[in-house]
């Protein structure tokens, strides 16, 4: 038998190997997870997707509705004085709801995952959580931030912050994962000042020494928030 | 004579070339598939379970049905401006001035809903957080803790001398008023209540629904010095 016709047996043989191997792995991943598992999941993921497609297009519409009323109330504010006066003081109610863009100096806080520790088990501290997420907006809030939102999300005086490891749920989601970025305009040296204090915020500073839980923040002479763009409904509420 | 075995190895050699490279293609093809499905698996099982996508698939359903009812408020209010009716543009401004106040705490409110006593010592700034964002996650829709209306910025920390809202001490026993769908929020304040009675920090937990609340705690509205609208 020559050299030639060795090598070629000797490929052929490496080949036949190869495929056996990587035919033994797609038998044993399908039977680890048998196809209707994945079909079901692939549905609720397919779900999810939908959902969260109807809920970019609801805020969308919301936020365009806003639009057309803020330009109705305008035209109907140029026709009168008193409409002018009361259309003024809307104007500020839905600037300190969060109903308004704006902009102004202040601070960009970055909160990211660290690494989980070599024996920390089902432990998830190196994620970030809501309840980090949470105690940076107290901390702006108390140190002078007149907006904030969080990844684009824009805060009002009814929000809620709720979601489990490593998913952080702000009012009507959907769920944020690290990095998480909070924006707040207001006070930028007293909030620079708050965050630089090493007693603030112990929760994320322990975790950063134990899992690396990423802090930053950056100071910015001019920062933009969005209008906020959910619902704002207290239907059980009424003024006495 | 020679030039016929030399034709059929030439032809076994092709044959055998066209051989490798299909079994080749083929081990590439199955390399893939296999590279894909488990990158697949791996993504839906460091991702989220399927337990934690039904929860989330529940959330985004309640996200979205109170994305409807802002759309048809909205709607409503647009059609009502559009009418071009004599007082319409200040009705709905006044209406919407009213709205505005009570969610940002500046005036005195009431509707159904629930209060929660919890006495207890040691109890701490992380604790009521906790209580206030499981009430928030149930409907609630103006809330008070010892005559302190708690709204989205108004801080609850921990200090040496207890527990403090918008920076004046709330002392123990805190009385919870909350305003919202009484129904939800009693299924909130009766999961609440239970675990904090098993809570050795604490002496009592009690909640009862009410068909009226009546918050009477205000916040002063702080001019914005920084943030101008965009």
């Amino acid at each position: 038998m020559s050299s030639r016709n060795l090598a070629s047996i000797a490929l052929l043989a490496l080949v036949a190997l190869a495929t056996g191997f990587v035919l033994a792995g797609q038998v044993k991943a399908q039977l680890l997870t048998p196809s209707n598992q994945l079909a079901r999941y692939q549905a609720l993921v397919r779900s999810v997707q939908e959902l969260e497609g109807t809920n970019a297009d609801s805020r969308r519409q919301i936020a365009s509705l806003r639009g057309q009323i803020d330009s109705l109330e305008s035209q109907a504010a140029a026709q009168s004085a008193a409409t002018q006066a009361l259309k003024n003081e809307v104007a500020d109610l839905r600037a300190h709801a969060g109903l308004v863009a704006m902009r102004g100096p202040g601070v960009e806080v970055t909160l990211r995952n660290g690494v989980p520790g070599p024996d920390s088990g089902s432990q998830t501290g190196y994620l970030v959580n809501f309840e980090d997420v949470q105690d940076v907006v107290n901390l702006l809030f108390a140190q002078g931030a007149e907006g904030i939102a969080v990844n684009g999300r824009r805060l009002t005086p009814l929000s809620e912050f709720s979601g489990s490891a490593g998913e952080v749920v702000i009012d009507q989601g959907p769920p944020f994962t690290s990095p998480i970025k909070v924006v707040a305009v207001g006070d930028r040296n007293r909030m620079q000042a708050a965050l630089d204090d090493p007693s603030a915020l112990p929760g994320v500073r322990a975790r950063q020494v134990q899992f690396q839980v990423h802090l930053t923040f950056l100071g910015n002479p001019d920062l933009s928030l969005p209008a906020y763009d959910s619902s704002l409904q207290i239907p059980h509420v009424s003024p006495t | 004579m020679s030039a016929r075995p030399e034709a059929a190895r030439r032809r076994s050699i092709r044959v055998r070339g066209i051989s490798v490279w299909l079994i080749a293609l083929l081990v590439a093809l199955v390399a893939t598939i296999q590279i894909r499905s488990q990158a697949e698996v791996e993504r839906s099982l460091v991702g989220a379970d399927a337990t934690s996508l039904a929860f989330l698939i529940d959330d985004l359903h309640r996200a979205n049905d109170s994305l409807a009812v802002e759309k048809s408020d909205l709607g409503n209010q647009r059609a009502k401006l559009e009418s071009g009716q004599t007082g319409a543009a200040d009705q709905v401004l006044t209406d919407e001035a009213s709205r505005l106040r009570a969610i940002e705490g500046l005036t005195p409110v009431h509707g159904p809903g629930v209060v929660i006593v919890i006495d207890a010592s040691g109890l701490t700034a992380l604790d009521l957080q906790d209580a206030l964002n499981n009430l928030a996650a149930g409907g609630a829709e103006a809330v008070d803790v010892n005559d302190r209306r708690v709204i989205m910025g108004v801080p609850v920390y921990q200090t040496n001398g207890g527990v403090t809202i918008d920076s004046a001490i709330v002392m123990p026993p805190w009385t919870i008023s909350v305003i919202g769908d009484a129904n939800r929020l009693g299924v909130v304040a009766d999961l609440m209540t239970q675990q904090l009675r098993a809570d050795r920090r604490v002496r009592a937990a009690t909640y009862r629904v009410e068909a009226d609340v009546a918050i009477r705690s205000v916040l002063t509205e702080k001019p914005f010095v920084y943030a101008v609208a965009s």
